[in-house]
């Protein structure tokens, strides 16, 4: 669904992002990886109540959020977000993948998940499995 | 502390380290030493909590830093700025929800805190834990990873 720099698709409306993470790395290479793809408007949140007010303004086309934050934490950021909009297309993305963490998230609202380290390609595969994944 | 805890956060740092900054020796000289070590000159401490509670640090000398924020950002930085913080910070976070998530795997339930990075006394405590340490040589320098970890069962 998306498309490298260099492609020769035809002008589409730019993918619009907001990423979510307390450290300001993570902001950066999330931020780089987005670059990658052509037409990326990303915005940044570094917690969880930053996120909301962030998504109200800005409804992205897709959220890319962490889970372990100071405060207002990356699961129930996800649980606030989706009661206000059902159809937001999250995508997790966190070292702690254990099998209830990822249920977790997914019953939060989450359409999926992504471990930490995350590259450019999960990263891609990920926001095609947002678009795709029933909300 | 329990072997299943010690080899989650042992294989976590060989694994998580080979695959962030490049090839790694083998995590393979453990020390245990009766209280926590003094931490070297950059050192991130992540509190964990649940049936098994304390601390876990990564330290590393000054230059070892530098190198691997420049790894990590892709260009070498003048100076240690907050980012390169961060980015050290953030390997330790990936080293040590890799391990967390182990260990939850397994059957228990513990949990992490965001990283807090700082100079060397950082790594003093209140409470005296028995430390348990790997150094690891990477191609940028020596990491420490320390577990001052107290089981509760």
């Amino acid at each position: 669904m998306f498309e490298m720099t260099g492609g020769m698709a035809p002008p589409r409306a730019p993918l619009t992002c907001l990423i979510v993470d307390d450290s300001a790395f993570m902001r950066f290479h999330l931020k780089r990886l987005m670059d990658a793809f052509d037409n990326v408007v990303a915005r940044e949140a570094a917690n969880g109540n930053e996120a909301v007010t962030e998504y109200a303004r800005f409804k992205p086309d897709i959220v890319l959020m962490d889970i372990v934050m100071p405060g207002l934490g990356g699961i129930e950021t996800v649980k606030q977000i989706c009661e206000h909009d059902p159809a937001a297309r999250v995508i997790m993305i966190s070292s702690l993948s254990y099998h209830e963490k990822v249920e977790e998230a997914l019953a939060a609202g989450a359409r999926c998940f992504v471990a930490k380290p995350v590259t450019t390609e999960q990263l891609r595969q990920a926001i095609d499995r947002a678009f795709t994944a029933a909300a | 502390m329990r072997l299943e805890v010690v080899k989650a956060f042992r294989d976590s740092t060989g694994e998580m380290l080979q695959q962030i900054v490049g090839p790694v020796d083998d995590v393979a000289a453990m020390a245990m030493h009766p209280t926590p070590l003094a931490g070297r000159e950059v050192t991130t401490v992540i509190a964990v909590d649940g049936e098994a509670r304390g601390r876990v640090t990564l330290d590393m000398d000054s230059a070892t830093a530098m190198r691997l924020a420049g790894r990590l950002l892709d260009e070498p930085p003048a100076m240690m700025t907050p980012l390169a913080e961060s980015a050290i910070a953030e390997l330790a976070s990936m080293i040590i929800g890799h391990a967390i998530s182990t260990i939850n795997d397994q059957g228990r339930r513990v949990r992490m805190e965001p990283p807090v990075i700082g100079d060397g006394g950082l790594a003093c405590a209140e409470v005296c834990f028995e430390t348990l340490t790997f150094p690891v040589q990477t191609p940028f320098g020596e990491v420490r990873v320390n577990v001052m970890i107290h089981d509760l069962d």
